[in-house]
């Protein structure tokens, strides 16, 4: 347990309201929605059927309190070094400061505005002299994940001149064969983007996409004309062969899963014009100034991830959905499974003693009408405890009669799910019965652009902060996912030298059936 | 015979100086600012104007037996406008001649507004040309479908119509969709064309070679198998959207016409592209000469030239762009400044005589096939420029000779 009154006090309360079935909270108080909710412009978060009361409100924003929130908050957005085991700054809010940027991220921002205004000019040169027309954005986790998400979300809201954009990101370059096939080596731009600059799944494709590449261009400086590179090492970059016009920085304060704010965003810039890019930071920072400086009793971040904590810790639910309501968040939730236990999936205090407690949930989601016909069967009937975060905005397609119809089918759908998930229904039939007492946030924003996208992620963003805070995690590193990457060497030596040694009997037997397979051929 | 003819383009000045000519009481509602660069305008004017058969003026006598509409296309509205105010009118023998390319359909319009029979003649002329194309006409096409208005119409035309019978009667919408045909066929064929040069060039053909030999059919004809650095003025481009706009949505989706607007458009950059891979993908702080500006020799008219964008490309990618044009004046200065940025416009240096032009220069570019271009004087262009590099966007030129002469040579198509 952590050590603080109020987690003591939350244990007994969560004792007593456990039995309580959701629905008899909503019996008990026919005004629940009133207290509730919380709004801010744009965003009203409903938390009405959580299986909480104002005590247990009272005892979350207490335990925040304890835990030093404020505090915390505030080193956040100073820049401070919170990321103490890479000892870096986690600095995401500054990326989004538009009021008070630090220059030398206005400083990117302006070249990033200059290659973009130059591919939808089309006055970006393929080595034949034919303006680049396709972007192949080559990154993995936060280099692909953000821009995907944002990308396929705003598509409809994309810039007149936008390119094609096209993801790559798995090792297997299967992805990368299926984009190459269809393109034309002297209009396509590959965006290569890695942190690091040394990601052995980006630098590989990079590579493979370099020697297509140098089948048609007549020269290496023409080849690297088809290059734009986005790292926080211009060393690297240099060596790679990017040309410096080419080269976009950002800096190790950022954070992988939180980059897509910075020059990573440039596949988002080419999709909605720097326009667009600029609102989905002002919704961004419009949250950051929210979370900063609203009381935690109205603070939209603070009472989500407080809430998430009550459910996991004290309500003992095992996992979490995401279920937007609206097709173009198809990407969303897998965006959200990396920001959310690549950040807090850990079980290690700041201070390097072990957690006594669960840190994040287990978390998935697909857009909800879809899930509906998928797993929502186990939510309404399984044996797991599941908390969901229903997204749903105001607006529909048009205001045309049948886009009125379907945003109405829509919404009834997504209120319908949630009440049935709370409310449950007897029935003698144990097949038709549903027990209900599922708890659930739903999050109503007023349209799905660039501006509210912005908001809603920034909103989970330090949700997940919240929760690393009153958990005793650093959210900002991922030690974890080092040791695959270490191995993954090793294995791949012994795969080059046809060598089992040293291997444990399962992995050197798969090789060894991988290696017969071949032989065979 | 008393006529209106209202507008204030090339076509509507040749047409109401024209009409004077041969003895017609003309009021062209209008003004004459366009004149100056189409050949022996201005002069056809004053004489109509001092003869006092051409009467420029804003009021009309509604009553006039002619009411011919040379707007241009997109001053559909204005037609209409007329069209309503001639519905004041009384004299049962007028008619309206409309020789304006609009939308489809325009003209049912115009004459349910109007209430006076219309006739559609559309004007074929080319841009350098203009009177010459009006006073002896390859054909005259007349979309009607009234006999009085045919017969009144050819009254007015028959001066032009002297030599041989070149009238050739149809539907209002067969003659609409005659001129717009007529365009989509010439630019398909350029388009072709300039798709065989770079057939040719990877082959290492000469698609000079080429035309002479496809040009000798019969069947195909000589004119318009140009390949070069592709069509630009207003007219050419417009007609093709449109028809476009008309095919698309009656049956086809193959997207013939979408090809050739795209070919055309990287057509005009192609002396761009053939100089960029010259110097291996870096022209910045290079000396890029441009001969001519106009999308066609022996006129000021920049709409859509290639010139225009190759300037705008070699600007783009941080060379110096040097230009000579015989007619340069004030819309390409306009252009300049709604087109490109200070520091760019910095770049681009203006020059008043064609060798001044080439001083310092990495490459020529031959853009517009001005009289002045056809003989250049190689000596003073070895002594000027810093890279002996010709670009010939028109294939002007004796390949050999100017290889022989230590330049390298870049045609199109060849």
């Amino acid at each position: 347990m952590i050590h603080t009154q109020a987690y003591a006090a939350l244990t007994s309360l969560s004792e007593s309201l456990k039995p309580i079935h959701l629905k008899t909270l909503f019996e008990n108080d026919s005004d629940r929605f009133t207290q509730c909710h919380l709004q801010m412009e744009g965003l009203l978060f409903d938390f009405s059927k959580q299986k909480v009361t104002q005590a247990v409100i009272d005892r979350l924003l207490e335990l925040a309190n304890e835990q030093q929130l404020k505090a915390w908050i505030e080193k956040l957005f100073n820049g401070n070094k919170i990321n103490h085991t890479e000892s870096r700054a986690a600095w995401h809010t500054a990326l989004r400061d538009i009021e008070n940027p630090r220059p030398e991220v206005a400083q990117q921002w302006h070249k990033m505005e200059s290659l973009v205004n130059r591919v939808h000019q089309k006055q970006l040169r393929g080595y034949s002299g034919k303006p680049i027309v396709n972007i192949v954005n080559i990154g993995v986790g936060g280099s692909d994940l953000g821009p995907l998400m944002m990308t396929h979300a705003l598509d409809k809201d994309k810039h007149p001149y936008a390119p094609d954009i096209h993801f790559v990101s798995t090792l297997d370059a299967r992805q990368l064969h299926k984009v190459l096939d269809r393109l034309d080596p002297a209009t396509t731009l590959f965006v290569v983007a890695s942190k690091s600059f040394t990601t052995i799944d980006t630098l590989s494709l990079a590579e493979t996409a370099k020697e297509w590449l140098q089948e048609y261009a007549p020269s290496h400086q023409a080849v690297m004309n088809h290059f734009i590179g986005i790292s926080t090492d211009a060393q690297k970059m240099s060596d790679w062969g990017i040309l410096p016009d080419y080269q976009l920085l950002f800096w190790d304060w950022v954070g992988g899963r939180f980059s897509l704010w910075s020059t990573i965003g440039f596949s988002i810039a080419l999709k909605l014009g720097m326009q667009g890019y600029n609102e989905m930071l002002t919704g961004a920072h419009a949250m950051d100034q929210h979370f900063k400086n609203t009381p935690f009793e109205q603070n939209i971040p603070v009472l989500l991830g407080l809430i998430g904590v009550w459910n996991t810790n004290f309500l003992k639910l095992s996992a979490q959905a995401i279920l937007p309501y609206d097709s173009r968040l198809k990407y969303f939730a897998s965006y959200l499974e990396q920001l959310e236990m690549e950040s807090n999936g850990k079980h290690t205090r700041r201070d390097g003693t072990p957690v006594t407690y669960r840190t994040c949930p287990i978390l998935w989601g697909e857009v909800g009408p879809n899930a509906q016909h998928a797993f929502y069967q186990l939510l309404h009937q399984g044996t797991e405890r599941v908390m969901s975060d229903f997204i749903l905005f105001k607006k529909g397609i048009s205001d045309s009669k049948r886009a009125i119809f379907h945003q109405n089918l829509n919404i009834a759908n997504c209120l319908a799910q949630s009440r049935a998930m709370m409310i449950g229904e007897d029935n003698q039939n144990l097949h038709k019965h549903y027990p209900g007492d599922q708890v659930s946030n739903t999050l109503l924003l007023e349209q799905l652009d660039a501006h509210h996208l912005g908001m809603l992620v920034a909103l989970y963003e330090h949700k997940v902060f919240v929760q690393s805070v009153i958990w005793e995690i650093n959210a900002f590193d991922q030690w974890g996912v080092e040791l695959g990457k270490k191995l993954a060497l090793d294995i791949l030596n012994h795969i080059e030298n046809q060598s089992t040694d040293h291997l444990d009997s399962s992995t050197a037997n798969i090789l060894k059936h991988i290696w017969e397979q071949r032989n065979e051929n | 015979m008393k006529i209106n003819v209202f507008g204030n383009n090339i076509s509507a000045l040749v047409c109401a100086g024209c009409l004077a000519g041969t003895g017609n009481q003309v009021t062209l509602v209008g003004h004459r600012n366009n004149e100056r660069s189409e050949p022996g305008l201005t002069k056809l004017l004053d004489t109509q104007e001092d003869a006092e058969r051409l009467t420029i003026s804003k009021t009309f006598d509604i009553e006039a037996e002619y009411q011919i509409i040379s707007f241009d296309p997109e001053q559909c509205e204005e037609g209409k406008r007329i069209a309503k105010i001639l519905s004041k009118g009384n004299n049962p023998k007028r008619c309206i001649i409309i020789r304006s390319n609009f939308t489809m359909g325009s003209v049912k319009e115009i004459e349910r507004l109007s209430q006076i029979p219309c006739v559609i003649n559309p004007d074929f002329a080319s841009d350098g040309r203009a009177i010459q194309d009006f006073m002896r006409p390859d054909r005259i096409i007349i979309g009607s479908r009234n006999d009085e208005t045919l017969k009144q119409f050819k009254r007015l035309f028959a001066p032009f119509n002297r030599n041989r019978n070149v009238m050739i009667e149809m539907s209002p919408e067969s003659a609409e969709l005659t001129k717009y045909a007529t365009n989509a066929m010439l630019a398909t064929r350029i388009s072709l064309m300039n798709e065989l040069a770079l057939a040719a060039e990877s082959l290492g053909a000469d698609i000079e070679e080429v035309r002479q030999g496809i040009g000798s059919d019969n069947r195909i004809g000589a004119s318009y198998l140009y390949a070069g650095i592709g069509f630009g003025g207003t007219h050419f481009a417009k007609d093709l959207c449109r028809i476009h706009k008309i095919i698309n949505p009656s049956d086809s989706k193959e997207g013939l016409l979408e090809a050739v607007i795209r070919i055309n458009e990287q057509q005009k950059e192609a002396l761009f592209r053939k100089v960029w891979r010259h110097f291996d993908c870096h022209i910045e702080n290079k000396i890029i000469t441009l001969w001519g500006i106009s999308y066609k020799p022996n006129s000021n008219s920049i709409e859509g030239a290639p010139s225009l964008a190759l300037i705008k490309a070699f600007l783009n990618q941080g060379a110096t762009v040097q230009v000579f044009d015989p007619m340069l004046d004030a819309n390409f200065m306009i252009w300049m400044r709604e087109n490109l940025s200070l520091e760019q416009q910095k770049r681009l240096i203006l020059s008043g005589e064609m060798y001044d032009a080439t001083h310092n220069a990495d490459a020529l570019c031959v853009v517009t096939e001005w009289q002045p271009f056809l003989s250049p004087d190689l000596d003073k262009l070895k002594q000027n420029m810093n890279t002996l590099l010709i670009l010939d966007g028109r294939n002007l030129y004796d390949k050999q000779w100017i290889q022989e002469n230590q330049f390298t040579y870049y045609g199109i198509g060849r």
